[in-house]
């Protein structure tokens, strides 16, 4: 049963592992997966604790539905507090990491303390040992895991790992699986470097039993053909993500140039269609790959064809390197995209955050506020592609004075350079944004701002808001399991009703990381994807566990509502620029420049965004500071915090 | 029976390595997931990103067959397939060395050798299968499909190396 | 539970709503329907005046590739100059 999988509490300082079995009553909380993951951190982190010391507590876990007879359970969820930012750490992937787990008997890794000198875990059908890491330390993403492999003897293996950034650490640095799969947000593999931890290697063979194999395979099937039948979803299994980077910078919501611009013009060589041909040319017609047991398979294999990189293997690259070696620092060439993408993967850092502050960096070198003694000399000005590789290498290593500047992140980096160049840097809470631009959309702005673990697209981004749907059909999706009343606008300037369609994603997507499956297939991208009604069915034939569509709503935000305790504990406050709900200045004062028409000179308005704050406050059950009013807490079953029954 | 004369029929190239195949197969005969209960496995060069299903190409003149000390193991003509009798095996697992693709398997769980039974007819592996890297087609038209296949490459080339002639 | 397994899902209803060998306008004001000829390269919204390159990812399944950069930019500046800005 996928319930009887099993949370082990590993602590390197003293090399104490306690294994338990997870209570049925926790699994009715949380379900699994992020939610689980963020009443542990809270239970198993002190107020003020220091994101680096060992008093941290790393956890990685599967969903509820990982490994089970269920469609793309192949997400992994890593969690800590974050040294970027101080607030909530999380990060999600793909690969095969997480099934992998659960078949060796785990479903949640608690991992505090810190190892004396660098060591891996292995994780084997029940049995965990840490082992000794030396051989492995400065080793590259995939080399580690190949070397983990050899030296165990079984390719089979699974491991999820750091790179030289997460040694070095670099505030960003995620945890990889695989060639490119990467846990990126809010440097989890900085937390790794910083408990001299490599890797985790696992492997198992142990059943997992279906509650109701035969229903649940034909409900898969059923599942999937949804899935599949999708035209967003085949186009995904075409171009991969970087469709998504197209179709937004078709209409002027892509970040460029920083946040100079909302459109990267003439930018053909970096176009889905161009990087997919190149990865045709260098691999095949058929190029496309996928995660554990994913039908959509959005990710392209390539070469990089040319340069000082020319030959070699890597997949990708996503909208992310699209736009952090391409439209951010204005580099609109195919073969830095690819390159970037491939030094990101084998560094293991986070290529968003990465190239949002290389960008960063560039804009204040053209406004004179970084000089040319602080980049060593390097001309770091924008479409400067070189420049652009170069800085990646710096920040991995902490080379140089800007290197090491950098590598500790972007308020960090901004109190050290001075001058008002925090003024320039795109971020929320500590953690820059997406490389995608807000000014048009209210909605997504909202998202941006209020997402739990700094700015970022998939804590609640309502993204089909951009699809002008008719309004019934809007209602539809957003008035159920809860019904809502209140006014909805297909219109993506509208500020009306925005806030109950953020506050729904938010339950949506956590349910969808509890469960472990990915977010392509639920509403983000496409509006006919399975939610809230369709996974009880998954649910009950795989584990036997009944719940209803309310229910998993209900656990959706109250796992959200931890992570706002977690956050709050740690000191968010509402307007804080550095810690709060807030936006940079240049959301509100600098208007679009270009793309569609009706975006074009689109800026956000202080005052409605307040207000959607208010709002969106409201529906959490949240007062105007943003902190739970007692009946929510009550409602939530969590009046006194968070139990303590793991 | 449906099954007759079909065959599976594995296109490594599009294989995407998610193992949903593996998945599946496991579900459907053990009601379990499981990889090392299913038939089917998906073995890969992730370094190189490939991927290639392995499963029992049910030979004519089956190894295991001939080198199963106890009989266990027969061709079923009109299922198309061989298959492994439980009472009579004796799990000595000859048939797992024996066998050339490493398509026979020991799930050590119930201690027992493992083989793919084409689902009676409707393999799920081929049914789960998006992007078809697993088939179940008619026999004879393996080759057929195969031999269509490389001309379209052999054609693109020509084309392609036209348009370089004609372009120079 | 199993009663339930013949109703409809919002996701499942919904299915029936989508529509093959047409894109929308990606000026997400408008989202007009558009249907391109097959092959065709280039097509031009009449509802909004926004003309876009077109990819075929299969013979039947068109997608916009992205503007026609030079309408895209004086239709920009257009907008721009008529709401006063720079």
């Amino acid at each position: 049963m996928p319930l009887n999988r099993k949370i082990a509490i590993i602590d390197l300082t003293t090399g104490d592992i306690d294994v338990k079995p997870i209570p049925l009553a926790v699994r009715k909380q949380y379900l699994g997966g992020r939610g689980l993951d963020a009443y542990l951190l809270y239970n198993h982190t002190e107020k003020g604790c220091d994101p680096l010391g060992p008093d941290n507590a790393l956890i990685i876990s599967g969903g509820l539905l990982t490994a089970t007879c269920a469609s793309a359970t192949a997400r992994t969820h890593i969690m800590a507090k974050s040294p970027l930012t101080g607030l909530l750490g999380s990060a999600n992937m793909g690969g095969f990491f997480a099934p992998e787990m659960a078949w060796a008997g785990f479903h949640h890794l608690v991992i505090k303390g810190k190892a004396d000198k660098p060591v891996y875990l292995f994780i084997h059908n029940g049995s965990i040992e840490i082992r000794d890491a030396a051989h492995l330390w400065g080793k590259t993403t995939t080399d580690t895991q190949w070397a983990i492999r050899a030296e165990l003897g079984d390719e089979e293996i699974k491991s999820c790992v750091i790179g030289p950034a997460g040694e070095n650490l670099v505030r960003y640095a995620n945890v990889m699986t695989g060639i490119k799969n990467s846990a990126g947000r809010t440097g989890m593999g900085c937390v790794m470097g910083s408990k001299n931890l490599k890797a985790v290697a696992v492997r198992g063979t142990m059943d997992i039993n279906i509650a109701r194999p035969a229903e649940a395979l034909e409900y898969n099937k059923q599942f999937i053909d949804q899935i599949t039948s999708a035209k967003v979803n085949q186009t995904q299994g075409t171009l991969g993500t970087p469709f998504i980077w197209g179709a937004t910078n078709s209409w002027g919501g892509l970040r460029t140039r920083n946040f100079q611009y909302n459109q990267c013009e003439y930018a053909d060589d970096i176009e889905p269609e161009r990087l997919d041909d190149i990865a045709t040319e260098t691999i095949g017609p058929h190029h496309m790959t996928g995660c554990f047991g994913c039908q959509v398979h959005c990710r392209a294999q390539y070469k990089i064809p040319s340069g000082q990189y020319a030959g070699k293997y890597d997949e990708g690259p996503e909208y992310t390197s699209q736009g952090a070696f391409g439209a951010m620092p204005d580099c609109r060439s195919a073969v830095t995209v690819l390159t970037g993408n491939h030094l990101v993967d084998q560094y293991g850092v986070d290529n968003l955050e990465i190239g949002s502050i290389i960008a960063w960096a560039m804009e204040l070198f053209e406004l004179g506020i970084l000089t040319t003694e602080q980049t060593d000399g390097l001309e770091l000005r924008f479409g400067n592609d070189e420049a652009l590789l170069e800085m990646v290498h710096r920040i991995c290593t902490r080379k140089g004075w800007l290197g090491d500047t950098l590598a500790d992140g972007g308020i960090p980096a901004a109190e050290k350079i001075g001058n008002n160049a925090f003024d320039y840097l795109i971020q929320v809470k500590g953690m820059n944004n997406l490389h995608s631009d807000e000014r048009a959309t209210p909605a997504l702005a909202l998202n941006v701002a209020t997402a739990s673990r700094g700015s970022d697209h998939l804590r609640s981004r309502p993204a089909i808001d951009l699809y002008h749907l008719p309004e019934p059909v809007l209602r539809k999706i957003y008035s159920s399991p809860i019904p809502y009343e209140g006014p909805l606008s297909s219109e993506h300037t509208d500020y009306e009703g925005k806030p109950w369609q953020v506050f729904w994603q938010e339950n949506c997507y956590m349910a969808v990381d509890c469960l472990g499956i990915c977010k392509y297939h639920t509403v983000f991208l496409g509006a006919t994807l399975p939610n809230f009604e369709d996974w009880p069915k998954v649910i009950y034939y795989n584990t036997g566990l009944e719940l209803t569509p309310e229910q998993i709503w209900e656990i959706a935000e109250r796992s959200n509502m931890v992570e706002r305790l977690f956050n709050l504990r740690e000191g968010l406050s509402r307007d804080d620029l550095k810690k709060g709900d807030m936006l940079n200045h240049r959301y509100f004062d600098e208007p679009c420049l270009r793309g569609a028409p009706g975006v074009v000179g689109r800026t956000i308005d202080r005052e409605k965004f307040s207000k959607m704050i208010d709002e969106f406050y409201a529906h959490k059950g949240l007062d105007k500071n943003g902190v739970p009013k007692p009946a929510t807490l009550k409602r939530l079953g969590l009046k006194n915090e968070p139990s303590h029954l793991l | 029976m449906a099954s007759a004369n079909k065959v599976l029929m594995i296109d490594y190239e599009k294989c995407t390595g998610c193992r949903l195949c593996e998945l599946v197969c496991a579900v459907k005969h053990d009601g379990i997931s499981n990889p090392v209960r299913s038939r089917i496995r998906v073995i890969k060069w992730e370094a190189e990103g490939v991927y290639v299903p392995m499963s029992c190409q049910q030979c004519q003149d089956a190894p295991c067959m001939t080198g199963c000390p106890a009989g266990a193991i027969s061709r079923n003509e009109s299922m198309e397939r061989v298959e492994v009798d439980y009472d009579l095996c004796i799990g000595c697992r000859t048939c797992v060395s024996v066998c050339p693709f490493g398509a026979m398997n020991f799930n050590p769980i119930d201690r027992k050798v493992i083989k793919c039974d084409l689902c009676d007819g409707d393999p799920q592996c081929v049914r789960f299968c998006d992007v078809k890297a697993v088939d179940f087609v008619d026999a004879d038209r393996v080759g057929q499909i195969k031999s269509r296949s490389a001309a379209r490459r052999v054609r693109t080339a020509d084309t392609r190396a036209t348009a370089i002639h004609s372009d120079s | 539970m199993t009663e339930e397994t013949n109703l409809q899902s919002t996701a499942e209803s919904l299915r029936s709503t989508r529509t093959y060998g047409k894109f929308r306008c990606h000026n997400p004001s408008c989202m007009g329907r558009l249907q391109p000829q097959a092959g065709d390269k280039q097509v031009k919204c009449p509802e909004c005046g926004m003309e876009f390159r077109v990819h075929w990812i299969r013979p039947d399944f068109p997608r916009i590739r992205g503007p026609v950069w030079d309408v895209n930019r004086k239709l920009a500046e257009e907008a721009l100059a008529k709401k006063g800005g720079a």
